[in-house]
This record gives structure tokens, C-alpha cells and sequence, in this order.
């Protein structure tokens, strides 16, 4: 039995009821085949609301399909009699992991499921203290799962899970809450696992790195499978992946911009690992005449603006001042920039946000905010109003500070509580609507009746109408599929085009590193080091010694120069771009340039 | 603000009192629920205080944990103190104004009232909250009722609803405070403003901790079910319990701390 899972043609809805007590079914699953291999491990790719979820729950006999059928290990999930065989070795790690944690204490978590299954003692110890060694949290044991970090949580979700010892692991959206640390950690484990216990992984993502360490791809669109292949196979395809709402790893992005660019179309097997696709570029530059290159692509510094905001000697302590979050911060920020705070987790990024608009008060330092016509400041109580009203500030996952029966209301009620007269709430409103893309039917809808991305615009939006100066942005992108990461930095974008300040925190290397002027890495409860993206990942030693990640791009491209200087002596590269396009046509003009002895231009 | 609630959150210090078996921690709790209720001298009750005082010592309760226990019922024990004095009119009159008439029954009264809170919420954190993990309380009542299954109780669901509602508690008092945050950033103000405006800002905070707690629960159900949960039928335990010697010595012990007190109070009466 070579093949754990076959779905032939199977169907499956939801059903909602509408306010007028309308059934209205839609269909999540249309008529989708895929087989999966044993011991493979596989990733199922789509835009959110594609039928991933669905697909997985089939699998796991959480639901049952309507037509056509799903058969796993041989069993057809409709027969009654079998289907516990099937969910005993199927297991399943979710996105939240809050939301999967049914134990208080991490080891009564881990048990939770072989109990389930009758295990008895001493097996079922063994089993547990096994499962908490293999994915490294064995000293957690006796902690309270509420207590633990995002990344151990998830951590103690997939212990959970062997401790079950399926045969095979059902990853839905399980890193898509996790920070980049976090996640290669979690990843890591699934790979370790999947060697040692001969587990078939199927893993649901919206993270294209994760997906190229898959070997079998499939791709779902409106509930059939649209694309199906290895890695390279599917990555070759730029079109159509961008159709399908999805994108490229970044180091098959570069590798195929810089093929289209000298005009030749690449191998699935030149794009399998990093490795190849640097010696694909090199095969690529030294067969290619790359005499000629577009001529570099002016870009006009950005004047600095005024200083609009400074953080001045800040300090915050938890704890009756036992545990230090916050340690002398000093930053300033100028208007009309883009300033991106990145860190690990817990490096105290959130607090410092918090202290921008006085939800914080300082405890020492002060944060000073510069208006046309006077200087706030945030250990002034009688600031603090004006201080809130002028910086806006949008948490993680906003969509969660939605109560309001319509959008419209969600949006106005800063400006009530603003004392703002009807009229100018209404102009107020729409701007901000406007500004997030929302358009007038989603107004008067329930905020519960949106979609996801759409409630996370909705509650930018009810902050965007108050019309901050600085508008500070926590994970903006966070848990969105790549369709809505772009969305999102699009709308970031206007805004700053606009005028608006902002202050974004993020994880994301890559993001920061493409859409900010600045960044600023905090470590510790301390400014590690404030810079342009440019200089800032140029230097790899000190970004090791600050625990920051070099962006994907970045660190791909410093290879491939890497091995193009050993190709062509005297080369010179520019400083590194901001996107994979610029940097593939900085990379061949430098190369036209070495080659051709500096003659060769457009 | 929110997170410093220790209402229902677990404190390991890895005790004495930590290891008794949950049982014998349910139905000691009974009988100093019952004992604290029984006295009412000031001797009684200062040494059910004392008694009380060491279980906290003996359970390696660090101050912090013991003042958070007892702040939020600050309020309550108030109200009640102040109920009872202007409730109760025998006994002689210590000082009066208008229609606010304080006797000494009424004093009395009202301090034992509110000395008697604190003690059960006390008893309940070191006996119950602080010292058992929510699973095992649930544990220990599932066993301590298994007899009602007879009479078709669902025993074993209620149990599990339970532990499940405890082990949430502090997840949602961090939401709780997220969302309190967030709608402070639009503007909104929690801690000024009449009463009846406070009451009706908390809509704002509400819905939307209950909308999430409705997709919590889904999600939650649905992980369940993925571990394969069905119910009590079959189901294992990775810490069985099981009465030792050490338990009926705790037992022993404990019985005679609310006993004791007991009796003084029949004898001073």
C-alpha cells in the first residue's frame, strides 16, 4: 500500500444560515483527487478559503465527505465502524495554540491523547516522557501550559501528537503564528520526526519557504487540486503560482528573475535546493552574454523629515521592577518614514509600542511626541488623551477588538468617543474605509459576517479614522496569506505615500528589509542598532551577534555574489536591493559591467 | 492589572500539600468549609486563623501569591461588613446619626462575617486552587461522584467541563486584557466616567471576549476530537490516584486543625 491517502472526487460543504433563516451552502471541497505517499512529506498549498482546512479535516474524519470519497491506510473514512483506526493514527497540530491545549500542565497535556486511546501505565509514561524529549521541552514538564511561549506551545501540541504515535501528521497553519526562530525550531523537529518515526507529514502553509522543503506539492484552488508536483516543479511555474494567489521562494524568485532577464527559461531541476539555483545563476551569467543590462534604476534618497516623536531614556520593569522589559531606550522618529522594530520574541517590542501612545506610562525616560504647534509628552497625564488620539496604534491580530453591529459603527467609535459632530464622522469613516480598501457595502455589514483579512482592515480602519500623525503596527501581516500580506503592505504603502508616519513591528525579516527606511532592532530591552535595511544586513557579524536573521533575500543574494566573484574576477557589486527584481538587475549590471571592461550599457 | 488574579491559577512549590491526593483535598475543604462556618468566638476563630496561616506556610505560599488571592474579594468583604452593621439593630447602640444606628451585635457580627470570607477564600486557593492542578480537582470529583452515574449523572463530562473551564481562565484574562488595551488605543476610558457609563463601556470589551471565546470552544472541540476523545469509556490516566499512607496522615492532620477549633468554640460558649 503505497499511498496513505486517496480522495476521488470528493465534495463537501458548509451550510450557513442567514439572518432570514436562509440556508445558503458553500461549497468548500469540489470534486478534489490526490493521492499521498507513504512517508512523503507533502504540502498543500492555496489562497485562504481555497478548502485546505476542509481537505484536512476529511482526512482526519473530522468531517465526512458529501460525494466521492476520501480512503486513508485503505479505509474509506465513511465506514463507521473503522474510522476511529484511522483518527488513531492520524494526527493533526492546529494554527492557534492556544486553542489545542486541553491539559494545565504541559505532561497532563501530552497524555490527554494516548488516554484517550486506553493506554495504560507504565506505557502511556513512557510514551509521554518520550514525546516531551523528542521534540526537546522534557524539562517543561511539570510547567503550566498557559505559561509557555508561542514557540513551546506549539512544540507541546506536535508531543501531543506522537505521544499518539500516528502514522501520519497533519500540520494546519501550525507555524503561522510563530516567529521566524520559532518556527525553523518547530520545523526542525517535524523534519527530525519524520525521519525517525516513518511518519507521513502533511503539512497546510502559507510560508513558501516551508514549502520547498516538502517533496510533493499540491496546489488548491476553489476546492480542486490546480497544480500538483515537487517543489521545483510547481516553482518553476511564476505565472501561475502568482495566479493561484501564492508566491515564490525567495531564492527561486531571484534565480528566475535573473533568467528572465537574460531572456532563458530555467529547468525544474535547476530550482531543486539553493545550491542549484546559485550554480544555475552562474551557468546562467557566464553562458548569457550579459553585455548589456538596464541601466541602473535612479532612486532618489528620501529626505528626512522633521523629528516627530522620541523615545527618550525609557525604562519599564514588570514584576515591582524585578524582571526589566524595557532598559534606557532612546529613538527618534521622523516624519514620513517607515520605521520597522524587529526582535525576537519577548525582546520587549510590544511594550515599547505600548509606551508610544501612553497605554504605557513611563515609568522612567519619557516618550516625547513634537505637534506643529506643541510638544506632548506621555508622563504628562493631561497629554495622555491628545497623546492616544495623535498616535494610533493597531495590536496583533486587531480583527479581535471588533463589537460593533456594523463596520460603519466599529470604525466611528474612537470619533464618539472623540466627541466628534455626526457629519464629520460620517466623511471620517468612509476616508478611512477608503484607505484600507473596504468599500460601502462592507460598511453596513456585521463584522462577524467578514473575512478574516477584511476584519483586520476593518480594525485598522476604526484606528485610521481618529487621523493619527504616527500610526504604529503590530504584525500587521501576521497569520495572512501571501495575496493578504501584499494587500497589506500595499495599503501601508498610500499611507505613507499620504503623509501618515509609521511604526511597524515585525518578525519578518523580509518585510521589514522591503518596506521600511529604517529599522530598528531591539534585544533584550535595549536599541541594538537603528539603520537603513542596506547598511543594516550588509554586515552578517553583527547581525549574528544581535540574533537577528539576515532577510532571505539578502542572505541568498550574498551567496550568489559570493560564487559570481570566483567566476568573474573584479567584479563589483552594488549595495543590496530591496526587492528580488532590483536585485537581479543590480546583480547582471555589475557582472556586464566586469565583463564587458565598464563598456557595456543600454 | 488583570494578570495579577490568581483565581483559580496553580502555584507549584512542590509541597507537602501539593502531593496529598486531590480527594482527600476535596473533602478536607468540605470540612473546613463546614468548620468555619460552625465558629464564632474570637478565640475559635483566631486559631482557625493560625491553622489556616500554616497550611499557607506549609504549602511554601510566597506572601505575593497570598495577597493576590485575597485583594479581589477586598470589595466584597466590605460590603458585607458594611451590610451587617447597618442591618443589624439589637444588642447596644455604640454611636448613631440620622437613621445609621452601629450596635455592638452588629460590629460583632459583621467582623465575624468578613473574617469568615477571607478565611474561605483562603481555605479554598491553599486546600483547592493553588495546591491542585484544575485536572485533578476534576479528577478527584469525577471519582468522589462516580457513585451518581447510577442515577445516569454525567459524572465524567461535568468533570471535564470543568477542568477545561479552569484551564482557560488564564488564557482569557490575558484576551480579556488585550482587548482592554486595544480599545483604549480608539479611545476608549475604563476607569473614569459615572458608574452606569463604565458598565456600558465593558460592551466593548464583552462581545468581543465572548465572540473569541465561541471560536475557542470550536476549535478546542475540534482538537479534542482530533486526539480522539469519547468520553469517560475507556479512558486511562498518566497519574492514577491512589490513597497512600502519607494521605491519611494529611488527612489525620488536617481533620484535627478544623476540629479543634470547633470544639474550643463549644466550650467557650
Amino acid at each position: 500500500m503505497d499511498n496513505v491517502v486517496i480522495a476521488q472526487k470528493a465534495e463537501f460543504s458548509y451550510t450557513s444560515v442567514m439572518a432570514d433563516g436562509l440556508k445558503v451552502a458553500r461549497k468548500a471541497i469540489d470534486g478534489l483527487s490526490l493521492e499521498i505517499r507513504k512517508g512523503s512529506y507533502t504540502a498543500i498549498l492555496g489562497p485562504n478559503g481555497s478548502g485546505k482546512s476542509t481537505l484536512a479535516k476529511l482526512i482526519n474524519v473530522l468531517e465526512i465527505p458529501e460525494a466521492g470519497s476520501v480512503t486513508v491506510f485503505g479505509v474509506d473514512t465513511r465506514d463507521e465502524d473503522e474510522f476511529w483506526e484511522i483518527r488513531e493514527n492520524c494526527a493533526c497540530v492546529f494554527q492557534n495554540p492556544d486553542n489545542q491545549i486541553v491539559g494545565t500542565i504541559v505532561e497532563e497535556d501530552v497524555a490527554f491523547g494516548p488516554e484517550n486511546l486506553g493506554i495504560p501505565n507504565p506505557e502511556l509514561r513512557n510514551r509521554v516522557d518520550n514525546a516531551l524529549k523528542d521534540v526537546g521541552i522534557f524539562e517543561l514538564a511539570k510547567r503550566q501550559a498557559a505559561s509557555l511561549s508561542g514557540g513551546q506551545k506549539q512544540k507541546l501540541a506536535i508531543a501531543g501528537a506522537l505521544a499518539m504515535q500516528p502514522s501520519i501528521l497533519i500540520l494546519d497553519e501550525s507555524t503561522a503564528m510563530l516567529d521566524p526562530n520559532s518556527r525553523d525550531e518547530f520545523l526542525d523537529v517535524v523534519d527530525k520526526m519524520r525521519r525517525t518515526k516513518d511518519l507521513t507529514v502533511i503539512t497546510i502553509t502559507h510560508d513558501m519557504s516551508e514549502a520547498a522543503r516538502c517533496d510533493d506539492i499540491f496546489v488548491i484552488e476553489n476546492g480542486k487540486v490546480s497544480m500538483h508536483g515537487s517543489p521545483s516543479e510547481i516553482f518553476s511555474d511564476d505565472y501561475r503560482i502568482t495566479a493561484a494567489g501564492l508566491e515564490l521562494p525567495t531564492h527561486i524568485k531571484l534565480t528566475s528573475e535573473i533568467a528572465k532577464s537574460v531572456g532563458v527559461r530555467l529547468k525544474p531541476e535547476q530550482l531543486e535546493s539553493e545550491d542549484s539555483c546559485v550554480k544555475a545563476i552562474c551557468d546562467l551569467i557566464s553562458k548569457a552574454h550579459v553585455t548589456s543590462a538596464a541601466a541602473p534604476r535612479q532612486e532618489t534618497p528620501r529626505q528626512r523629515g522633521r523629528k516627530i516623536l522620541s523615545v527618550e531614556g525609557l525604562d519599564y520593569s514588570y514584576d515591582d521592577g524585578k524582571t526589566k522589559a524595557l532598559d534606557s531606550i532612546n529613538l527618534d522618529i521622523y516624519e514620513g518614514e517607515v520605521l520597522a522594530i524587529v526582535g525576537k520574541s519577548g525582546c520587549g517590542k510590544t511594550t515599547l509600542i505600548s509606551h508610544l501612545n501612553a497605554i504605557f506610562r513611563p515609568q522612567k525616560g519619557d516618550v516625547k511626541l513634537f505637534l506643529e504647534d506643541r510638544t506632548l509628552s506621555a508622563s504628562d497625564k493631561k497629554d495622555v488623551k491628545a497623546m492616544r488620539e495623535n498616535v494610533g496604534l493597531v495590536f496583533q491580530y486587531p480583527e479581535y477588538q471588533l463589537f460593533e453591529e456594523t463596520v460603519f459603527k466599529d470604525i466611528a467609535y474612537g470619533l464618539r468617543k472623540m466627541g466628534l459632530s455626526e457629519s464629520e464622522q460620517r466623511t471620517r469613516v468612509h476616508e478611512a474605509a477608503k484607505a484600507v480598501g473596504l468599500t460601502e457595502t462592507h460598511l453596513v455589514k456585521s463584522p462577524f459576517d467578514m473575512s478574516g483579512g477584511q476584519k483586520r482592515r476593518a480594525a485598522m480602519a476604526g484606528v485610521l479614522a481618529m487621523r493619527p500623525k504616527i500610526l504604529v503596527l503590530d504584525e500587521p501581516a501576521a497569520g495572512l496569506d501571501p495575496r493578504g500580506r501584499k494587500n497589506m503592505f500595499g495599503i501601508i504603502e498610500n499611507l505613507r505615500r499620504e503623509g501618515t508616519t509609521v511604526v511597524l513591528v515585525s518578525h519578518n525579516m523580509d518585510e521589514a528589509a522591503a518596506y521600511a527606511d529604517r529599522i530598528c532592532c531591539i534585544g533584550g530591552g535595549k536599541v541594538l542598532a537603528v539603520d537603513t535595511p542596506e547598511k543594516l544586513f550588509a554586515d552578517e557579524d553583527k547581525l549574528k551577534e544581535m540574533q537577528i536573521a539576515c532577510p532571505k533575500l539578502f542572505a541568498f543574494s550574498n551567496r550568489v555574489k559570493c560564487a559570481l566573484r570566483g567566476l568573474i574576477p573584479g567584479v563589483e557589486f552594488e549595495s543590496p536591493r530591496k526587492s528580488a527584481e532590483d536585485e537581479a538587475e543590480s546583480i547582471l549590471r555589475a557582472c556586464a559591467a566586469a565583463v564587458g571592461g565598464g563598456t557595456g550599457n543600454a | 492589572m488583570l494578570k495579577d488574579i490568581s483565581l483559580g491559577k496553580f502555584v507549584d512549590t512542590g509541597s507537602a500539600l501539593h502531593r496529598i491526593d486531590p480527594r482527600v483535598k476535596v473533602i478536607m475543604y468540605a470540612v473546613y468549609l463546614v468548620a468555619i462556618f460552625m465558629i464564632s468566638s474570637p478565640a475559635a476563630l483566631a486559631l482557625m486563623g493560625i491553622v489556616i496561616i500554616l497550611q499557607l506556610l506549609v504549602a511554601k505560599m510566597p506572601p505575593k501569591v497570598v495577597k493576590s488571592t485575597v485583594t479581589p474579594i477586598i470589595p466584597l468583604t466590605i460590603f458585607i461588613f458594611i451590610l451587617n452593621i447597618l442591618t443589624i439593630k439589637t444588642g447596644d447602640v455604640l454611636w448613631h446619626k440620622g437613621f445609621i444606628r452601629i450596635t455592638d451585635h452588629g460590629l460583632n457580627k459583621a467582623i465575624i462575617m468578613s473574617v469568615r470570607l477571607i478565611y474561605l477564600i483562603l481555605s479554598t486557593s491553599v486546600m483547592l486552587t493553588l495546591t491542585t492542578t484544575p485536572l485533578k480537582i476534576a479528577d478527584a470529583l469525577e471519582k468522589l461522584f462516580a457513585p451518581l452515574k447510577i442515577f445516569k449523572v454525567p459524572v465524567h463530562e461535568m468533570a471535564m467541563m470543568m477542568s477545561i473551564a479552569l484551564r482557560f481562565i488564564p488564557t482569557l484574562i490575558e484576551e480579556t486584557d488585550k482587548i482592554m488595551k486595544a480599545q483604549i488605543a480608539r479611545g476608549a476610558d475604563y476607569d473614569t466616567g459615572s458608574f452606569l457609563n463604565r458598565v456600558k463601556g465593558y460592551v466593548s470589551v464583552l462581545v468581543p471576549l465572548f465572540v473569541s471565546s465561541f471560536k475557542r470552544a470550536d476549535e478546542l472541540a475540534v482538537a479534542m476530537d482530533a486526539r480522539c476523545y469519547r468520553g469517560g469509556e475507556g479512558r486511562t490516566k498518566l497519574n492514577p490516584l491512589h490513597i497512600v499512607r502519607f494521605d491519611i496522615l494529611a488527612a489525620t492532620l488536617l481533620v484535627v486543625g478544623a476540629v479543634v477549633p470547633v470544639v474550643l468554640d463549644q466550650v467557650i460558649r
